[in-house]
């Protein structure tokens, strides 16, 4: 037993360096194809991200009726806490509203100005979990007695949601056509290479080999050759994605950008993973058209 | 020690390569199969070692039906009976010493047993100075000596060959058949399909005519 674990793993080195070409161009392959998916994927989570930014800075401003004590007011605020898909509520009292007002216009004399009368009504201002649950929030507060005006950036909220779809579309249309194309390019690059060596499979089995001894070392070999593309493929990314990100931070501050380090690992983990795993499945499914 | 009854072969394009076959093979025979092109000796020969199977009848290994034999025991049966090519088939990237190892490592022998039984054999075959050579770097008769090697080393009962002097010169092609006399003298079955009626008749050995799917001669053991 121990002769052949060592005899597969021997084999299966062995035929990795003296087919170095064919080694290589996979090595290749596998390192070209698990960049574009890994490429992808970062560039679905930043096209995600900044789609995410953009819905988070609709508001809903809801302005109270005038005849409506502050009681009244906190109930209303609290009632609408409460309601599905209300992510977080902040009171701005009128009091409050025409200080900042004042202060925005460079007064301190505009309440006195207008006579003592503070013309700001008091307002709540609401934030959804979900841009798309915005027109039914604010909707649901306009039929709440007390409230005067509810206002939510109509005519604009629909067409910024179409965009961020539309983004969002693009970065997963984007990730499922490189995740195809690497899978196409792993397995056929690793089948070329496997029936480049029919005549040694013949003459592995023609000698009294086991299927399964013919196999494992082209699964080995499947697994180092996603191994070693994925490591690299890894580093390129790697590298280039931080100097990227330095250079938005630096240049184009403004631009919201996915840096988070737990991320990052899961995808290298995606790629080396899902690498190791193309490469095996496609040697196995490649010998296994030569064992009959 | 090899029986084949009534076997009939029928390739899955429609072509029919062996009808109603019989032949009886003892325990250290040498026997030819001879016939022209396409007459199925290679047939007979794959259905010896389970690479075909016969659409009709049956063939046996002393006791074993290879039409029973499930694809796991294939390789068992391979490990009794050596066989060798006219094309050779040795691996290109390893070397004379790999290539004769290589049969013994896929059964699992010792690394000692391996590097042992290899030397001797390669003794044997003469090839004991070019173990390091690619099969690249060696004459064609030089190479049938290695898949002699190869197909020996494990010690099988039977060996069968497929047109083994078929790529070489007169002189390799003896060599090669003295080999293959020295081995069954020593017990060793060997079955041979050739088309070299030189070789037949000075080798004064058991032979059996193949025509169209058919045996239509049979002669023991005198010049044919």
């Amino acid at each position: 037993m121990l002769n052949q674990v060592s005899f597969v793993i021997v084999q299966a080195l062995v035929s990795l360096k003296r087919n170095i070409w064919l080694t290589i161009a996979s090595i290749l392959t596998v390192m070209t194809a698990l960049i574009l998916l890994g490429g992808s994927v970062f560039f679905l989570a930043n096209t995600s991200n900044l789609a995410t930014s953009f819905e988070s800075q609709i508001e809903i401003a809801v302005f109270i009726n005038d005849n409506q004590n502050r009681e009244q007011v906190i109930d209303l605020r609290n009632q609408i806490q409460v309601m599905a898909g209300v992510d977080t509520v902040e009171l701005t009292a009128k009091e409050d509203a025409i200080i900042e007002f004042q202060e925005s216009m460079g007064s301190s004399s505009l309440l006195e100005d207008l006579g003592g009368i503070n013309p700001f009504p008091d307002k709540i201002t609401v934030k959804a979990t979900d841009a798309r649950l915005v027109e039914g929030i604010a909707n649901q507060i306009a039929e709440i007695n007390g409230v005067d005006k509810v206002r939510y950036g109509q005519g604009i909220l629909e067409k910024l949601i179409q965009f961020t779809d539309w983004l969002r579309w693009i970065g997963i249309a984007v990730v499922a056509a490189f995740a195809f194309a690497s899978f196409l390019l792993i397995t056929l690059n690793i089948k070329t290479n496997v029936n480049s060596r029919e005549n040694e499979i013949q003459i592995m089995r023609l000698v009294g080999a086991s299927n399964g001894l013919i196999k494992w070392p082209f699964f080995i070999e499947g697994l180092l050759l996603g191994f070693i593309g994925g490591i690299i493929s890894i580093g390129i990314v790697g590298i280039g994605y931080n100097w990227l990100l330095q250079y938005i931070i630096t240049t184009l501050a403004f631009l919201p950008v996915v840096a988070d380090q737990m991320f990052m690992i899961s995808v290298f983990a995606l790629m080396l993973i899902g690498g190791m795993i193309m490469g095996v499945l496609a040697s196995v499914f490649a010998v296994r058209k030569f064992l009959k | 020690m090899i029986s084949i009854k009534n076997v009939s072969k029928i390739y899955s394009n429609g072509a029919r390569a062996l009808s109603n076959i019989n032949l009886e093979i003892s325990k250290s025979e040498f026997v030819f199969l001879v016939g022209p092109s396409g007459a199925g000796k290679s047939t007979l020969i794959k259905l010896m070692y389970r690479e075909e199977e016969a659409t009709r009848g049956q063939v046996f290994i002393d006791t074993i039906n290879l039409s029973r034999l499930n694809p796991k025991q294939v390789p068992l049966l391979r490990r009794r009976t050596g066989v060798i090519f006219q094309d050779f088939k040795l691996l290109p990237t390893k070397t004379v010493f790999e290539n004769v190892a290589f049969a013994q490592q896929v059964i699992g022998k010792s690394k000692q047993e391996i590097k042992v039984n290899t030397l001797n054999i390669l003794e044997l075959v003469g090839l004991s100075r070019k173990k390091d050579s690619f099969p690249s770097e060696l004459s064609g008769g030089e190479q049938q000596r290695v898949c002699v090697a190869r197909a020996l080393v494990n010690k099988p009962q039977i060996l069968l060959a497929d047109e083994p002097t078929g790529n070489l010169d007169i002189d390799n092609a003896w060599g090669i058949m003295e080999l293959l006399d020295k081995i069954n003298r020593e017990g060793t079955t060997v079955v041979m399909a050739t088309h070299a009626m030189h070789i037949v008749e000075k080798m004064a050995k058991r032979v059996v005519k193949v025509e169209e799917g058919r045996i239509t001669d049979h002669k023991l053991g005198e010049a044919y």
